[in-house]
């Protein structure tokens, strides 16, 4: 799983490097999450602008980590997926429990 | 572009995830060879395709599994056929074989993944919609292939043949 990880002040902003996030990444991913949120981050942003497609296992990675998150007062916001990301989570309704940003400027107003 | 329907169209699945995406745009590709689909149903076909792959290569990646297009006039029928056990729900869950095939049946695979069904002889079950039901985070699976390519289809039917020991996974579209 290839992660980027940029602080911009108290936010911490990863963006996902592989194009597939799926079955093969999807429990390393949780776990390189859960671990930043174990060490102090409340405030994180996931950018998928290089992502081509997302399987359940990782939705349930996204999941798992938003209800890590929640009960610390924390925030988490999804930015820059493509259309068929996007399409994904508006037919599960993932878009109703998720932040859903289209760029990361409108994520960072989130905060 | 072809226009005598049912084309038919049979493939072996790619065994590692991240095999998936290319081949679910090869099979993409086929099928817009003999329909024009808009983007929406495009979306949905690869939902389903990544799912239905993705549950092969989690549960019987060493058994392989195929599957099977029929594209018609005006559907789309997307079929997974895979040697092995049937099904398993959770313990709790009524099994299959099913005693009772007049009712709707709540099923789950895990404590968080629970599905409704309406059984259609004792080897055999349809998918139900579960958005009637509504969500929230607390009650929110980590596991929900199957709720994808139910709510991505108009029909997902699961049957299992138990003297071919084949399980039949079959989706269709109104396309």
């Amino acid at each position: 799983m290839n992660i980027n990880k940029q602080k911009i002040k108290e936010i911490l902003l990863i963006t996902i490097e592989d194009a597939e996030a799926n079955l093969s990444k999807s429990e390393q991913f949780k776990e390189l999450v859960l671990q930043e949120i174990s060490a102090g981050e409340r405030k994180l942003i996931i950018s998928f602008a290089n992502v081509e497609y997302v399987d359940s296992s990782f939705l349930g990675a996204l999941v798992a980590i938003l209800k890590s998150l929640l009960p610390l007062n924390g925030k988490l916001v999804l930015v820059e997926m493509n259309n068929d990301i996007e399409n994904l989570f508006q037919l599960t309704r993932l878009d109703k429990i998720f932040v859903v940003k289209d760029t990361l400027e409108t994520a960072l107003t989130e905060f | 572009m072809n226009k005598s329907f049912p084309i038919i169209l049979e493939l072996e699945t790619p065994q590692h995830p991240d095999d998936i995406f290319s081949f679910i745009k090869m099979v993409l590709a086929k099928i817009l060879d003999h329909k024009m689909l808009d983007i929406a149903h495009q979306q949905k076909i690869k939902m389903i395709l990544v799912e239905l792959i993705t549950n092969s290569i989690k549960h019987s990646a060493d058994q392989g599994s195929q599957i099977k297009l029929v594209i018609d006039q005006p559907s789309l029928s997307i079929q997974k056929f895979e040697k092995g056990l049937q099904i398993e729900f959770s313990a709790s869950s009524q099994q299959i074989p099913f005693e009772e095939v007049d009712k709707i049946l709540k099923i789950s695979f895990s404590e968080e993944n629970n599905h409704h069904i309406q059984p259609l002889d004792r080897y055999k079950f349809k998918f139900l919609n579960p958005h009637k039901e509504g969500f929230d985070i607390e009650h929110m699976p980590e596991h929900f292939g199957f709720y994808i390519i139910t709510i991505a289809s108009d029909s997902f039917i699961y049957q299992y043949d138990p003297e071919a020991k084949e399980n039949r996974y079959i989706v269709n579209l109104n396309i």
